[in-house]
């Protein structure tokens, strides 16, 4: 899958490893060979799913923080409650597609900052839906 | 050749493609007239709906037109080849899942075949593809259809023309395909070079039409079978069959123009040597070695004296050993090297790859294994480091002195969907 330029490297987690070096094969060889890798269990579209670099702090009750990289999947249809990735009159922003009185608009997690009702701009568009979010502890 | 009513051959393009992969990952060019120049800003190579609408021309140098597309607000991208190979992949795979089989003609453009539901209606299907490729990626795609690839075409190039098209023809449900035909002109037709259409015109063939209805052994006799097979297609014949395209790949080459000139030696060797350990480092990651290393230049197409030379040197080993292979390159950079011209652009190129699982042991072998497998070792740890902090981590000293002839890309968008490091930024 990396060949689709989701990541650069595949992240590989050996499960175990046969460490015995000489008599008798381990008996595990035959059960564990396989790595952990996140593309295949993350990603169930790889030609639409795209990643991208948030910098802001709008969606920190989302627990999407700065630096944050997030996993965008473009063929899914987006729902309300779903986290998305917007075009607004010619810019990128992510917030959750919400609901109230029977209007969609797009919902900021941070109280400093503002709602999107889609009447108020001209041109906007889904991009895509935020399948996960990735945050370094370090 | 059997004219078949049940299978129908589609062909599929991406409009605009390059200026659309760019429009697609950065909202800031979405509505706006973008152009995309060719290697070193040289000349306008695509252009969204927006630049076509203000009637800037394809193929002209980006000097002459600065001035104007500045006043015009035009975005003027260098072009991001690393961007459209991956999204052309994506979009190859995604039509993937919705034809039959599938011949990859270009980077955007693919002959797919299909088989016609019940009521012989496809453009429900195609109408599909294209909300989806449009959803899934931001390319808009127009689909051409037809009984054979050359009606395919003329469908995908009417699809075009017709307003009311919405970007989907299939030339096998029109009524009266005569009125079709008579507005496509000989020369618009795929397979008919300039000579091919001069030649016609002489003889009072204009359009399709009239391609069509000619006399078959006068089209044979001057056309050969070349011709013929053209012109059954055009009746509804199938004869040119989609050609799956899963071969390994037969050559890698890597080359530049340079931005300026080069008449140095050093100069030439610096060029080349990058572009060999560029190769190599390709040839490894798909598992290939090669037996046969040319390198080639050529002098500028403007400059009055013509040269144009390649060398090349054969293997006994097959081999994808950075060092083993630059001290080839280099020794043939001094063979090819000539001080009377100036040089735009050079190039290696590595011939009869093998893949290395299918590789004999040679019986002539110079070097011992133990020194084969140390070198393989020390090629695999640079190609990890190199993927894991940047492409050129760890490099050769020659790469290393300045250079004055790199290629400019001055404009380029940066963004990648396929580095990490360049992946766009959302600010929220």
């Amino acid at each position: 899958m990396d060949s689709f330029g989701l990541t650069s490297e595949r992240l590989k987690i050996p499960l175990l490893s046969d460490s015995i070096s000489a008599g008798f094969p381990s008996p595990a060889d035959d059960y564990a060979e396989e790595n952990i890798d996140l593309n295949e269990h993350l990603i169930s579209n790889p030609f639409s799913t795209f990643f991208l670099r948030v910098k802001g702090e709008s969606m920190l009750n989302a627990g999407i923080k700065d630096k944050d990289l997030i996993i965008v999947d473009k063929s899914l249809r987006a729902k309300p409650g779903n986290i998305v990735i917007a075009m607004i009159d010619g810019e990128f922003t992510i917030k959750r597609l919400s609901i109230k009185n029977n209007e969609l608009y797009l919902k900021a997690e941070n109280h400093n900052y503002p709602d999107f009702r889609f009447q108020n701009h001209i041109d906007v568009q889904i991009w895509g839906v935020v399948i996960y979010s990735i945050h370094s502890h370090l | 050749m059997t004219i078949s009513s049940v299978e129908a051959i589609a062909l599929i393009d991406a409009n605009n493609f390059y200026a659309s992969c760019e429009q697609s990952i950065n909202p800031h060019l979405r509505n706006r007239p973008v152009v995309i120049l060719s290697n070193n800003d040289g000349c306008i190579i695509a252009r969204s709906p927006e630049a076509r609408a203000l009637k800037i021309k394809m193929g002209i140098p980006y000097f002459k037109e600065k001035e104007r597309l500045n006043n015009l607000d035009v975005a003027v991208l260098s072009s991001n080849y690393s961007l459209y190979a991956d999204i052309s992949k994506r979009l190859m795979n995604l039509l993937k899942n919705y034809c039959e089989e599938m011949e990859i003609y270009s980077i955007d453009e693919a002959f797919v075949s299909i088989l016609r539901p019940n009521d012989k209606n496809l453009y429900p299907w195609a109408r599909k593809l294209r909300t989806l490729t449009y959803q899934n990626l931001g390319i808009t795609l127009t689909i051409g259809i037809g009984e054979n690839k050359v009606r395919a075409k003329v469908a995908n190039k009417l699809a075009k023309n017709i307003d009311y098209s919405a970007g989907i023809f299939d030339l096998a449900r029109t009524k009266d395909e005569n009125t079709y035909f008579k507005g496509i002109s000989v020369d618009k037709i795929w397979g008919i070079g300039k000579q091919t259409s001069n030649w016609l015109q002489s003889k009072g063939i204009r359009n399709a039409q009239e391609l069509r209805d000619m006399k078959e052994n006068e089209i044979f006799k001057k056309l050969g079978v070349v011709g013929k097979r053209l012109q059954l297609e055009l009746k509804g014949y199938k004869c040119l069959p989609i050609i799956k395209s899963n071969k390994p790949k037969r050559e890698i080459q890597v080359s530049r123009s340079f931005g300026t000139p080069i008449s140095k030696l050093e100069d030439l060797t610096q060029a080349l040597a990058i572009y060999a350990i560029k190769a190599s480092a390709k040839m490894r990651s798909q598992n290939l070695k090669t037996s046969a290393i040319s390198v080639f230049v050529r002098s500028s197409k403007y400059s009055s004296q013509n040269y144009q030379r390649s060398f090349h040197r054969k293997l006994i080993n097959p081999t994808d050993n950075t060092n083993v292979i630059l001290k080839i390159v280099v020794a043939l950079s001094k063979e090819i090297y000539n001080p009377e011209y100036k040089l735009s652009k050079a190039g290696v190129l590595m011939q009869d790859l093998t893949n290395c699982q299918y590789l004999q042991k040679s019986i002539i072998n110079y070097k011992s294994q133990e020194d084969i497998k140390k070198s393989e070792n020390l090629m695999k740890t640079i190609d990890s480091l190199n993927k894991k902090y940047n492409n050129n981590a760890i490099t050769w000293a020659i790469t290393k002195k300045p250079r004055e002839w790199t290629i400019n890309r001055n404009l380029s968008s940066r963004t990648s969907t396929t580095d990490i490091r360049k992946i766009p930024t959302i600010v929220i």
